[in-house]
This record gives C-alpha cells, structure tokens and sequence, in this order.
C-alpha cells in the first residue's frame, strides 16, 4: 500500500514530535532534581492522557468527559494483578474472588488491564457513540462519577481515598517518554488513516459523510476504545512509576487539568495535544510557585492560594472565547516549518 | 412502466415504486414510479418545492419514504441507511454544499475512495473537473464553483452505478456550465456509471440528458425525450407560473 500525500506528512511530523519529547526527557535526567523529576514524569503521563483524549475529540469532535475514569481502571487493574501476595495480604485483606491470592509479572498484568479497559469501553461506547453533541457530553460525566463511585465504595477492592500500595515501581522517566513517543506516532497514525479521515468527514459534516458511505458509529466506536486503550497505559504507567494509587487522582480536577491542555493546544491536531500538556504543565508549576507568596526583585508577593483553579478556568474560557480551535487550530508540526520554505 | 431501451427481462439499475414522503401535512412526494437503467443519464426537472431534492433524499438513503419501495440492481434497499447504499453504489452531491472543510481537497475524494465499492477512481476525472492544481489546498479555500466540481470527482471516488446530481450548474456562469456539460459528458462515456441530474438549466439538462422526467407538486406529470417533454402540454403548464415557457 502506497502513502498518501498527509501520511506521509504525518510520519514527518511525528518523528518531529518524538525528537522534542525525546530531547525534554534526556534534559530532565541530566539536569533536573528528583522533585522535578516527578513532575516531569507526571507531565508525560499527563501528555499521554492528553493525547487518548485527542484520538477520540479530535477526531469525532464530540467531547469526552470520563477519561480519567478510564485511567484509573487501567491503574487498578494492573496493580491489583502486579502487586506481590503478601503486600495485598495487607493492603486488601477482604478483597473478593481471590484478588489477593495471586500476583503476576508486570508485562502479563498490563496486558490484563489493557483488555479489562478495552472491553469496559468497548461496552460503554456502543451507548455513547449513538449520542450526539450534549447527550454524549452528559453521559460522558455519568460514566465518571459511577466509576469514581464504585472506587469509593468497593474499599475491600479500591480502598477509596486510602492509598493502594505495594505496586512495584518498575517504569523510570526512560519506558515513559518511550511509551510517549509511541502513543505519538498511534494517535498521529490514526489521524491520517483512512479511519482518522473519514471520522474527521463525519465531524466536518455528519451527512455528506453517510452519502459518501462512512459508517459514523463505527468509527466513533474504533476511536473511543483506542483512546480507552490509550488512557489505560497513561494509568498503568501512573501506577507503576508512584507505586501507590487511589481513587482521587482519577477524577473530576484531572478530567479539567487534561482538558484545559487539550483545549488550550487545540484538540483538532496531536501537536496541539503535546504543546498544550507542556505549555499548562510548565504554566501551572509557575503558578503554584507564585501561590506559595514568593520574593521577586524584593516585592514580597501575598500567598494566593487557589491560584491555579482560578488560571486554569481563565485558560479554557479566554480559549473558547479568543480561539476555540486552540493555538494549533487544524495544523500540524510539520505544517508550520513546511510553509516557512 | 415503459423504460426503455432495454428487454423486460433485464433489471433495472434503479426503481422506485409507489414512493411517497410527507412532511407532517405536506406532500413532498407522491406516488412516484420510475426506474433507471444501466448506463442511462436521465435528467429530472420541475419548478420549486417540487420535490427534486427530496426524492434524491429518498433514493439515497437520508430519508426515508412514508410508502413504497426502492431497489438497486433487484436488490431492496429501502430501509438501508445512507451510508449502507452508497456501498452499494449509490453516491450523490447536495444543492447545499456538503463538503468536508477541514480536509483537503484530495483528502475529501479520499474519504470516497475508502468507503467505497473499490476500484481507483479514473485519475483523468481529477483532470477533467479541473482540480489537479488544488489537491492540497484546503477544500473551504475553493471556490464556489470547485466545490460543486469536488463533490462530482468524490461521488466519482465512490465508484457508483449511479451518481445523482442535485443542481450541478447552480450559481455557475454560462462558460463554467458549458465546460461541466463537456465534463459530465466524459464521465458518461469513461466512468461507468449512470446518471441523475437536476438542474434548473433546462438547455443544460436538454443537451446532457437522453430522457427526462418532469415532477410538480411532488407527482411525475411527464417522461420521455427532451422534445417529448417540451412540447407536452402538462409541463408547459407546470411551468408557465414561473417561467415564460420551455424554450430555454
Ligand atoms: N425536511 C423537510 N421538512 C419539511 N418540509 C420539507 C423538508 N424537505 C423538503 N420539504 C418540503 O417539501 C417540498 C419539496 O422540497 P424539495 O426541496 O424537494 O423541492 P425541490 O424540487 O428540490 O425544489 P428546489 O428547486 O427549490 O430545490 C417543499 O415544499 C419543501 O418545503
Ligand atoms: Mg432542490
């Protein structure tokens, strides 16, 4: 099979991509310190989320608001398999169906949470892709706070708020700019396949779509539990970086946080998902800095706390209001050096 | 029905039988019988609010009829869905531009090319409707008159048995409509397919078409050549509201 024109493009533009995410992490082992090194991390899983959300909005332009439910599910489902017996012994002394009775190594353990989330979204996504506009969007959030719900309340599975330790901390800043830089090249790959194109003819206009033989549900559905898929290994590679998890990182504030990155880049373009996790993230640490009332050329500024609630609210509306197709609108990396020539 | 050239026992490509529409209290279609053959370009005309549309709407899939049945090459395809029938071979353009704005131009023929029925498109059809040079462009960058050209070369993309052509020559220059009837005239010959046109240029549709059917208030009230229909009493009649005649 010959490429087209825009794939061809695309696989210029991903490696672009993957030489900037590669860059930024070899920087960060060299120069930075352990804290920052957490929150680079933390940059990179977000940076994957970002992008299983983009798969499914920026393709179908339908708003997803459960992705961080979806994370979770995956960063459960691996710990609870991956995590040695005597730790669970302790940590899940009650847990049912002999979930604390077994443990098996990490490759076999994500794979599981891999088709555990596959097969939930699958399952949620033959309702949701049927929906349009603002009943997607609603029922999107329904699906958030039922999964957040049974985290909460299943505490001999989940323990809830508490934390869920003894997850072996085998991922390192390395196997997660990897994985970035593969989920990169997937999600800018879908984008220019044939299925990327016609869900984005779909979007662009739903009926001159079906006239041309697209089969919207379909495509809505391929592309939802890819971004499933990709939103579970963002909560494996959570999970097996922290070596604790519980339920609260996997809701509402991480749903808005990712969000707000993915809207301010612009969701139409896989640039726009990486240039917004970066901008927000690098944003988001001045800002808390500036919270915590620091000295700057010998003005003591006043502690504001709640800053970054308030700034990052401000980002989404100044974004919907100034330019709702975000800073990239439909152009690529690629795009933008090719029309310098 | 009589439908020409063909014997009895040949299927028809397209058939419709008995189709009705109704819009709440309104009759958009009424018993509408008519059939296309293999091959055939046919065109269709009849004053506003006729109903042109609507049956396109209705033979492709985004409607469906109140009554009455459809079938593509003996095969029902009533109660299949748009996307379903133009797998099928079914493709269409709209009065209303429905192009795909975000996408280039070549990326909106490729749409048609993956969902299609398979087979290239004939590249020289790229040539002929004059969109070599803009394959990369944006499509919302085109002109009015190029998309209306973009949507023929994606319908083209989709490898039909029939292509319905919803007001083709709208808002097009007497030149621009000349130079679609010498295209349109290529695609009859190379593209294997047939052809349904409506349009308001009845000189245009006279010179393209080798029957024509003629509906008013939802009803067919003529069919045969292009010199049957005009000098049928019915169409003159049909049309003197709007129009001073048929003498185009
Ligand atoms: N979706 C709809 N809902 C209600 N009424 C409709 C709808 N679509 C068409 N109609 C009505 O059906 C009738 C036929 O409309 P249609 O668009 O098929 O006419 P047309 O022959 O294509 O006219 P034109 O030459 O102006 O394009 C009109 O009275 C129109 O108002
Ligand atoms: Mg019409």
């Amino acid at each position: 099979m010959t490429l087209t024109r825009s794939q061809k493009r695309g696989i210029l533009g991903a490696c672009m991509l993957a030489a900037i995410l590669i860059a930024i992490g070899v920087l960060a082992t060299y120069f930075a310190s352990r804290y920052q090194l957490r929150l680079i991390y933390s940059a990179y899983v977000n940076l994957i989320v970002v992008l299983g959300l983009q798969v499914f909005m920026g393709n179908s332009r339908l708003t997803n608001l459960s992705h961080s439910a979806f994370m979770g599910i995956g960063a459960y489902a691996a710990a609870i398999c991956v995590t040695p017996i005597a730790m669970k012994q302790i940590a899940l002394p009650d847990a049912p169906w002999g979930l604390n009775a077994f443990a098996l190594d990490p490759v076999t353990s994500a794979v599981i949470a891999l088709v555990i989330t596959g097969a939930v979204a699958c399952l949620v996504g033959i309702f949701i892709v049927r929906m349009t506009g603002t009943g997607a969007t609603i029922a999107t959030l329904a699906i958030l706070v039922i999964v957040h719900s049974i985290f909460l309340y299943r505490t001999d599975i989940f323990k809830g708020n508490q934390a869920f330790f003894g997850i072996p901390q085998v991922f390192s800043l390395t196997s997660i700019v990897i994985l970035a830089v593969v989920v990169v090249f997937v999600v800018r790959g879908f984008r220019e396949s044939p299925w990327g194109v016609m869900l984005r003819a779909s979007a662009d206009d739903e009926t001159g779509s079906a006239a041309m033989g697209v089969n919207v549900v379909r495509l809505r559905l391929i592309a939802w539990v890819l971004s499933g898929l990709i939103l579970a290994c963002a909560g494996i590679a959570y999970a097996y970086f922290l070596g604790t998890i519980s339920a609260r990182p996997f809701y509402f504030n991480h749903v808005f946080l990712t969000l707000a990155m993915l809207i301010f880049g612009g969701m139409r373009t896989v640039t726009g998902a990486v240039l917004g996790t970066f901008a927000i993230s690098f944003g988001l640490e001045v800002i808390r800095w500036l919270e915590t009332g620091p000295v700057i050329i010998g003005v003591n500024l006043p502690e504001v706390l709640g800053l970054s609630g308030v700034m990052l609210g401000l980002v989404i509306i100044l974004t919907m209001a100034l330019r709702p197709v975000g800073v990239m609108g439909d152009r690529e990396i690629e795009e933008l050096v090719l029309k310098k020539k | 029905m009589q439908s020409g050239m063909r014997s009895g026992a040949e299927v028809c490509l397209l058939e419709l039988k008995g189709i009705y529409k109704s819009f709440g209290g309104v009759h958009a279609v009424r018993d509408v019988t008519l059939s296309i053959d293999h091959g055939e370009v046919r065109g269709l005309i009849g004053p506003n609010g006729a109903g042109k549309s609507t049956l396109v709407n209705l033979m492709s899939g985004l409607l469906t009829p109140t009554a009455g049945t459809i079938t593509l090459d003996g095969e029902a395809v009533t109660r299949k869905s748009a996307h379903q029938r133009a797998r099928k071979g079914i493709a269409r353009t709209f009065q209303n531009l429905r192009i795909f704005p975000s996408l280039s131009v070549e990326q909106n023929i490729d749409v048609a090319r993956y969902a299609g029925r398979g087979g290239a498109l004939p590249e020289e059809a790229i040539d002929e409707f004059g969109l070599r040079d803009k394959l990369v462009q944006p499509a919302n960058a085109l002109s009015y008159g190029d998309q209306r050209r973009l949507e023929i070369v994606r319908g083209l993309a989709l490898r039909p048995k029939v292509l319905m052509l919803d007001e083709p020559a709208a808002g097009m220059n007497e030149e621009e409509t000349e130079a679609l009837g010498r295209a349109l005239t290529w695609v009859r010959q190379e593209a294997d397919c047939a052809l349904f046109v409506i349009d308001h240029d009845l000189k245009f549709i006279m010179t393209l078409c080798e029957r024509i059917t003629v509906l008013d208030m939802g009803a067919i009230i003529a069919e045969g050549t292009p010199e049957d229909v005009t000098q049928n009493p019915k169409v003159i009649t049909a049309y003197l509201g709007e129009e001073a005649g048929l003498d185009a």
